[in-house]
């Protein structure tokens, strides 16, 4: 299925966003460009770590609200379109620790209401919650707002541990390095929040670096990262991270990394900027590649990695 | 000519050298990039050989490369054991309690060793929004060890961080016990002025030694709170020529995170 086709069909406006990789590794960007080239708005926004693409999202206008552990770039600064916002008071945000979001994705795909985690003991990540609580009346897509709640151990009584409601996205965006056309993947390397995060949503949306054919699955099914059942769309994309790495395939482009984050940094008008230019100004995400990368640059980040791995 | 260079440092170099020295051999470590893993690795390469990195994004037991700027770097999986998810690391090593140290940073460390990486001021009246927890409340709530590496500034020390992201102390003695979290918990932070412990009968952050040529004056100058002094307070150990050394040929040689600095007055010999 093409990404046009897939985002047209799978993400509505209003809804929680799943989102997968980590920092500069494996964002979902052919599937963000996509949401951003048709403009789906009042996203719900929702994973561990939100960089990269949720920046983009955030500077395109698209994000009500964003569920998540951090929004960051470690070395290359934090999220900035995202932090203006949220200082501007225009984008909610409910603050988790990794593991918490984890926990909460982690009892979504396990068909139970709640799972219990020791984190967010004693600090505001988990009185921020209760404050705000009437947020939890408020009609939220999905339950993804609800907030954790403390009791005992039933069978411990005074030993506290915290209650995260499950999180079930509407819809996850995650890029990887294989899928079949049934929709079976393979992911590589470190797999981030996605195994829990892809079995709890209702639907997933998987950008592949290769398309193989499902014998070679069937061949090494030990090797299936999920099975098909919990993927909607298949969309295969070589370099469909970039500039965020791809285990075994690429690296990072950290001077284009920068260069977006120069743009986010300076302002909403230099953050529309960049996305008038490397998504809107595009026909579509290889336009993107061949404009901001080109052949050569591809091919060296791909040396890159080789030489890591 | 080439050995009075080597003796030269900066606060900045001293600063980690010191780190990696409260990283024990074989220590299972919870480490994130930047100063933290230059300190475990140059642990690693020195004094404790058998430590295990284990990063936030799924990599355990890696031969870290220099220097990655991400935890989702290819360079910081380089040969690891396993490359898995955030639950097997944060869930099934950490709040399981395999991690014996974390590495944690912060904008703001109040006189309990709480942290705060969400927001300065407080909530509903919010100054600038920080990148907020990752898994930094997760070491904090399930580390014995906590090691924080930070400039010693006033506005980084307030008595009490505008908002707790990460648990210290929290409000003192028995107060993390309360709140659920385990009570074997020791906090150091090592800055470029001193190295704070914290007392074991009150909790609160004290001087355990001062950064050579550092008075306890100059320390409390640019501590929001007042700090005691530990009675067995000494000064930190200048750098051993081979510290500094594989900190700056092997750690970080394109120095990625070392910064270009003055060296230390007094330093170059």
């Amino acid at each position: 299925m093409s990404a046009a086709d897939a985002v047209a069909c799978f993400v509505h406006p209003g809804a929680v966003l799943g989102m997968g990789g980590q920092n500069v590794g494996r964002c979902p960007m052919v599937l963000t460009h996509e949401i951003i080239r048709q403009r789906l708005g009042g996203l719900t926004v929702v994973g561990c770590n939100l960089s990269i693409a949720m920046d983009q999202l955030v500077a395109a206008g698209l994000v009500a609200r964003t569920i998540c552990g951090s929004g960051n770039l470690e070395r290359f600064g934090t999220t900035f379109c995202w932090r203006r916002a949220i200082e501007a008071g225009t984008l909610e945000v409910h603050d988790y620790s990794h593991l918490a979001m984890v926990t909460r994705f982690l009892a979504g795909e396990m068909g139970v209401p709640f799972m219990p985690t020791r984190s967010l003991l004693g600090s505001d990540l988990l009185c921020a919650g209760a404050a705000s609580a009437s947020l939890d009346a408020a009609a939220g897509p999905a339950g993804a707002v609800r907030r954790p709640i403390v009791i005992d151990d039933p069978w411990a009584p005074g030993e506290p541990v915290v209650l995260m409601p499950a999180l079930l996205p509407d819809v996850s965006i995650v890029h990887v390095q294989r899928a079949d056309p049934m929709g079976n993947l393979v992911i590589e390397g470190f797999a981030t929040h996605e195994p829990e995060m892809i079995r709890a949503s209702r639907h997933v949306i998987v950008s592949c670096e290769e398309l193989i054919p499902t014998d070679e699955i069937r061949a090494h099914p030990e090797q299936t990262t999920i099975p098909f059942m919990h993927v909607s769309a298949v969309v295969p994309q070589p370099y469909g991270a970039y500039p965020t790495s791809t285990y075994r395939y690429y690296d990072f482009d950290a001077p284009h990394v920068a260069a977006y984050q120069e743009a986010a940094r300076a302002g909403a008008e230099a953050a529309t900027r960049y996305l008038e230019t490397h998504v809107w100004g595009c026909a579509g995400f290889d336009d993107h590649l061949a404009r901001a990368a080109g052949r050569e640059r591809l091919q060296a980040l791909t040396q890159a990695m080789r030489e890591l791995v | 000519m080439g050995e009075s260079r080597e003796a030269a440092y900066s606060r900045q170099e001293l600063m980690v050298i010191e780190a990696a020295r409260h990283v024990r051999d074989g220590d299972v470590v919870f480490v994130g990039t930047g100063l933290p893993l230059l300190a475990t690795t140059l642990a690693q390469r020195l004094h404790a050989p058998n430590v295990v990195c284990v990063i936030e994004s799924g990599v355990i037991a890696p031969l870290v490369r220099p220097t990655p700027v991400s935890v989702s770097d290819p360079k910081v999986m380089f040969r690891a054991v396993r490359l898995g998810t955030l639950r097997e690391v944060l869930g099934c090593l950490l709040q399981r309690g395999l991690i014996d140290l974390g590495f944690i940073g912060g904008a703001q460390i109040d006189r309990f060793g709480n942290i705060n990486s969400t927001q300065i001021g407080p909530p509903g009246a919010m100054r600038r929004r920080l990148p907020g927890s990752g898994g930094g409340n997760d070491m904090a709530s399930h580390c014995r060890r906590l090691l924080i590496i930070t400039r010693h500034e006033r506005r980084r020390f307030p008595e009490r961080c505008d908002y707790i992201t990460s648990p210290g102390f929290l409000d003192g003695p028995g107060a993390r016990r309360r709140a659920g979290l385990g009570a074997e918990f020791a906090v150091t932070v090592v800055t470029d002025l001193a190295v704070l412990d914290h007392d074991p009968a009150t909790c609160a952050l004290r001087i355990a030694k001062l950064m050579p040529g550092i008075t306890v004056e100059a320390v409390r100058a640019e501590t929001g709170f007042r700090p005691d002094t530990a009675p067995d307070a000494g000064v930190v150990g200048l750098p051993a020529a081979e510290e500094l050394r594989v900190l700056r040929d092997e750690v970080d040689p394109a120095r990625v995170y070392l910064k270009e600095e003055e060296p230390v007055p007094g330093s170059r010999r």
